[in-house]
């Protein structure tokens, strides 16, 4: 037990340090609840939807992937369209204050009129806490949740990664086939996709 | 065979089609540049029945990275459209060993400062005397530091001066070295997997005091997670959290095992259930 041992445990901790594990929200599992106010003040409990479908959109208006799909008008075409069909559809913005994506209440609503965004609602989460409840990594980042409460889908928005805009035709938008089967009884075919984005700002 | 000796390369000052026919991604705001992008050969002339390497040189402003093949939790890899003459082809590029960036729940695989990206470039092998058309990539890229930038870049090929050959293969022999190697042939490798967890076992017969392990596929391997390390003596086993995005069973684990700046070795373990 020797100098040696004691550089192993020294060697192991230096790993072990500077990761941290978070637990995602499974597929197939309960959606994890969370109470989040929204940019009018409104208080927002995930368990309060049972009975219809929630879409969590993780945003960061100044993040380029998430340029690409609100300057095409793709994100707000879906969210028309989704919550045209009774989905509720929550967009979250994680950022810490002082980071990218970052914004107050009236900031966000001012920008939604100019963007025509339709979302239910917007949450403001600058702690990370929901973020990391459901252990959001990229903006956007999605997931689907069923009217009984469970996570039916975690991922990317689509299948091309990448920040041009032309990208969005042809692309397989996930949350629309995702949908489309669940909403009509049928298994979702790719619940589990691998979100691609810039990385949500969390503090620190 | 009498082709021996270097083939000599005549450039042609012939404009990339692809840089005349370019045009700038619809709708997206020209945006600042943080990274510095060439395409450059290591020698002005092509070994006869060898490649010829070239690379894209990234000069990155500091503290921005771009990523590695595979980019981690966020980001994307750099992608090469190549613009080749008839009878030329460029093979895969090889990755150097990334650095692992950020913390918390997102880390990500990628690179800062100065980093070429090589791969082998291969010409007609019938004559002797061989007339390049220029040779032209389209290079797309994010650069972030903690904000992303997306990067294009419109890259014709250059070939050393006579006064810059020694710099030249300076540059691309600190790539090569950066490159991951095979690994030795008296190490043996294993893996296992069960619910949550591959255990890669790697018998070096030397004490290893450290090591990681970097997957080259994204999404199977938690890429923020502990990697429980143990010394066994005669090599190490680490235990690799799989990622909530695998949802198959996989055969084979591929990546990096990376014991040091310098010392990564490309592995491709067969995955046996527990």
């Amino acid at each position: 037990m020797s100098k040696r041992f004691a550089e192993l445990v020294v060697a192991g901790l230096a790993i072990l340090i500077g990761f941290s594990v978070a637990l995602a929200a499974r597929v197939g599992e309960p959606a994890p609840d969370f109470t989040a106010t929204d940019t009018n003040g409104k208080v927002h409990k995930l368990s309060e939807y049972r009975g219809k479908f929630v879409v969590l959109e993780w945003t960061n208006r100044d993040c380029p992937y998430t340029q690409k799909q609100y300057n095409s008008r793709n994100m707000q075409r879906l969210q028309r369209e989704w919550t045209g069909k009774g989905v509720i559809w929550l967009t979250i913005i994680s950022s810490a204050p002082g980071k990218q994506g970052y914004v107050t209440a009236s900031e966000e609503n001012a920008y939604l009129k100019e963007i025509n965004a339709a979302p239910t609602a917007v949450l403001l989460d600058p702690t990370g806490a929901v973020g990391q409840l459901y252990d959001a990594k990229t903006t956007p980042h999605m997931f689907i949740i069923n009217s009984q409460g469970t996570l039916i889908y975690n991922g990317a928005i689509d299948d091309r990664p990448t920040t041009d805009l032309a990208d969005v035709n042809g692309a397989k938008n996930y949350v629309s086939v995702s949908l489309q089967e669940a909403t009509s009884g049928k298994p979702v075919s790719n619940p589990t996709t691998r979100p691609y984005g810039c990385s949500v700002k969390y503090p620190n | 065979m009498a082709l021996q000796g270097h083939i000599r390369i005549v450039l042609f000052s012939a404009l990339c089609a692809m840089l005349v026919s370019a045009k700038r991604a619809n709708g997206q705001l020209p945006v600042e540049s943080h990274a510095k992008v060439e395409l450059m050969a290591e020698e002005n002339t092509m070994p006869a029945g060898k490649s010829l390497w070239i690379g894209i040189l990234f000069h990155l402003d500091e503290g921005w990275h771009i990523y590695w093949q595979n980019a981690g939790d966020s980001g994307e890899p750099p992608k090469v459209q190549w613009e080749l003459p008839p009878g030329f082809a460029v093979g895969t590029i090889r990755w150097p060993q990334p650095l692992r960036l950020g913390s918390g729940s997102i880390v990500d695989y990628g690179y800062q400062g100065e980093v070429l990206l090589m791969a082998p470039m291969d010409g007609p092998t019938r004559s002797r005397v061989i007339s390049i058309p220029s040779i032209c990539a389209v290079v797309k890229y994010i650069v972030c530091r903690e904000i992303c930038v997306p990067g294009k870049a419109q890259l014709t090929l250059s070939f050393p001066q006579a006064s810059e050959t020694s710099q030249r293969r300076a540059l691309f022999g600190r790539a090569r070295a950066q490159l991951p190697k095979s690994v030795p042939a008296s190490w043996r490798t294993s893996a296992e997997s069960d619910k949550d967890h591959f255990i890669l076992f790697v018998r070096t017969n030397s004490q290893v005091h450290s090591a990681a392990f970097l997957p080259v596929k994204p999404g199977e391997v938690e890429n923020s997670a502990a990697q429980g390390f143990v010394s066994t003596g005669r090599g190490f086993r680490l235990t690799l959290q799989k990622s909530t995005q695998l949802t198959k069973s996989i055969s084979v684990l591929r990546g990096l095992v990376v014991l040091g700046p310098g010392r990564a070795f490309e592995v491709a373990v067969p995955v046996v259930a527990r």
